[in-house]
């Protein structure tokens, strides 16, 4: 390995880690709005603060996604798409926070109201 | 098309398929879309080294069709992903290998993994018409340098395999990669 490439590695980690602290710093707003995008469709737009019932939603396409909503947070609950990385992303509570099903083309992000 | 350069596409692109569908295989390690270790790269590299851009391209084209066959993606989004991403990475590590050749075998293997990450990016920004997906690019930036380098390894330890076994690598000198210890 040449002087180059370890020169390209270190510009490529200092680059991700002062995207993720950026990410951080804005992460700590209150008042988070989740948003639920289906195929450039507007599904959804919650307010996370006032959610008093924990409820899904479904949202079908291609294939199926279960949504969970629940007090400060949201996720995919289940899906029926081949390789779930959208389940596996887990809950969403921080502005910027998203997860995505690429096959059945849904995206849930966290914006500020 | 000579019958030569046609069996030799014909090789790499078996080779370049296998590794595709293997790599669909593995569970995800990260849930990030598009996370992978980015192993039929390393078909596309050796293509760039070895013969030129339109081997690679072939090369490209044509795993990213079969491989995409073989897992029951094709024409779906995922195939759509990894053509983008397979065809930025082989422009990138062109340019890099060709024009401006200031890295050895790995960095150009970690620089295109980091080209796929983005063209693949890109392709899923354009599908979903979200932007706001880049939020995932600075993780996948971070995977892109432990999977290029793998990839790179295992590229060096396949060039030097060849080399043994009385086969030619051009442009070794003006690359200078081979004279360091990895």
């Amino acid at each position: 390995m040449k002087k180059n490439d370890i020169l390209l590695i270190a510009i490529i980690i200092v680059i991700s880690l002062a995207a993720l602290l950026v990410y951080n710093i804005l992460g700590k707003a209150e008042q988070l709005k989740a948003v639920i995008v289906h195929d450039n469709q507007l599904i959804e737009r919650i307010d996370l603060s006032k959610v008093e019932e924990p409820r899904t939603i479904t949202v079908s396409g291609d294939y199926h996604n279960i949504i969970r909503v629940e007090k400060d947070r949201i996720r995919f609950e289940k899906s029926d798409c081949p390789e779930q990385i959208c389940v596996h992303t887990g809950w969403l509570s921080k502005f910027g926070d998203i997860a995505v099903c690429m096959p059945n083309k849904t995206i849930i992000d966290i914006q500020k109201k | 098309m000579s019958t030569k350069r046609l069996a030799l596409i014909a090789m790499l692109v078996a080779q370049a398929t296998i590794l595709h569908y293997l790599e669909g295989l593995l569970p995800n390690p990260v849930p990030i879309p598009g996370v992978k270790l980015g192993l039929a790269n390393i078909i596309t590299l050796l293509a760039l080294i070895l013969y030129d851009f339109k081997t690679a391209l072939n090369v490209v084209v044509l795993r990213t069709i079969l491989g995409s066959l073989l897992n029951g993606t094709l024409f779906g989004v995922g195939f759509f992903l990894s053509f983008t991403g397979a065809m930025t990475a082989a422009a990138m590590m062109l340019l890099l290998l060709r024009v401006f050749p200031v890295l050895s075998v790995v960095g150009v293997s970690v620089a295109g993994a980091i080209a796929h990450s983005i063209g693949q990016l890109l392709m899923a920004a354009l599908i979903i018409s979200q932007p706001g997906i880049f939020y995932y690019l600075p993780f996948m930036l971070l995977f892109s340098i432990p999977s290029g380098i793998i990839t790179g390894l295992l590229l060096k330890a396949l060039l030097k395999y060849i080399e043994k076994s009385g086969g030619k690598i051009p442009g070794e000198k003006s690359r200078g990669g081979q004279s360091d210890s990895w």
